[in-house]
């Protein structure tokens, strides 16, 4: 057992070795990024062992791994999409032909009550975002970044343009969340140039104009949607 | 299991490049440190150019460690390397953007800043 495992595996190097010269092209232009590089580096390993599992059809450990792998990637697909087309594709064809879904997290919930939640977090975070816009916060931008982190749906990112006005935004929302829907966020407490509000299912930053364009966030979760808010049509308040 | 004389290497774009702890913040004479704990530290090796320079003494939050992280549902989590996040006083980071994977604890010990800035949450 111990002998026919090593040369199946390296059956399965040999192959891998020879896909990895098929990568070489894009490596210039993934390594300027450190975060494609990670992402790179973890698409090799899913192309590595979905090779073993062809050869290693026998071995019950072999063939529970790559469904966690293939988990993961559906999760990751936003962010994969853009590092590369093709490759994405080729991966769709791999995992139609070999993939199978050996073992599945049981406490996973329906797809209806996930929707469920999912707009009762909305309607919360754009509730959050209307109060802070009736505090003069500038440039609210509410994304869905659920399909790019597990850890939370929405992201509320606005500007203040002070530390007395960051305190009065943080203080209403925080009296609004706890009156009406008596949630109680955990995160900064004073005041800060950049000041976060986490409520679990909704994250809301707020930082002073220097900040928001020191750590542009927008950017880093680009590939999220942005919900469209009913109070936009009205002039912003910075002219 | 991060200790005074730790050498670290930094998961963020600020501009440090290895840290050495010299103090974990918390109860006195605390041993050691693990991920989400705060500590302070020196920087050993800087990029040129940049705000941070070799030999500052700046606050930074352990986001991964060799010591393997144990959860409760029987999960453990180790690291290949020791990284740290270099912050301000305030919490904020300094740089602005994280490295390679960290662990979800991190937003549990109030660091959801780090944890917003990270591509991969474990």
């Amino acid at each position: 057992m111990a002998v026919c495992s090593t040369t199946t595996l390296s059956i399965g190097g040999s192959v891998f070795s020879g896909q990895l010269r098929h990568w070489e092209p894009n490596e210039s232009k993934l390594f300027q990024k450190p975060r494609s590089r990670f992402r790179w580096l973890c698409l090799n390993d899913l192309h590595l062992l979905r090779f073993r599992t062809k050869t290693l059809n026998f071995n019950p450990r072999g063939s529970l791994l790559p469904s966690l792998y293939a988990y993961g990637k559906e999760a990751d697909d936003a962010f994969l999409s853009k590092v590369n087309e093709d490759t994405d594709e080729m991966f769709d064809d791999l995992m139609k032909k070999y993939g199978e879904v050996v073992f599945r997290k049981n406490d996973r919930k329906s797809p209806s009550a996930e929707l469920d939640d999912d707009a009762e977090s909305l309607s919360f975070a754009v509730e959050m975002a209307k109060v802070a816009s009736d505090v003069k916060a500038a440039d609210i931008r509410v994304l869905f970044v659920k399909p790019l982190v597990y850890w939370t749906r929405f992201f509320i990112i606005a500007t203040a343009f002070s530390r007395p006005q960051i305190d009065a935004i943080g203080s209403r929302i925080r009296d609004l969340a706890e009156k009406k829907y008596g949630k109680v966020p955990s995160g900064d407490a004073k005041p800060n140039s950049w000041t976060l509000l986490d409520f679990g299912d909704v994250v809301v930053h707020i930082f002073l104009p220097q900040q928001r364009a020191f750590y542009n966030l927008e950017e880093f979760y680009g590939n999220a949607t942005l919900i469209e808010l009913p109070s936009e049509t009205q002039p912003p308040f910075h002219t | 299991m991060i200790q005074p004389q730790t050498h670290l290497n930094v998961a963020d774009n600020s501009g440090a490049r290895e840290l050495m702890c010299i103090r974990v913040i918390g109860a006195s004479n605390r041993r050691y440190a693990h991920i989400g704990d705060v500590i302070v530290a020196v920087i050993k090796e800087a990029v040129p150019n940049t705000p941070l320079e070799r030999s500052e003494v700046i606050r930074a939050v352990i986001v991964r460690t060799r010591k393997e992280l144990k959860r409760d549902n029987g999960m453990i989590i180790r690291y290949d390397d020791n990284a740290a996040v270099v912050i301000d006083q305030e919490g904020n980071p300094k740089g602005t953007r994280i490295f390679g994977a960290i662990a979800r604890e991190l937003r549990q010990l109030n660091f959801t800043k780090i944890v917003s800035l990270a591509p991969e949450v474990l």
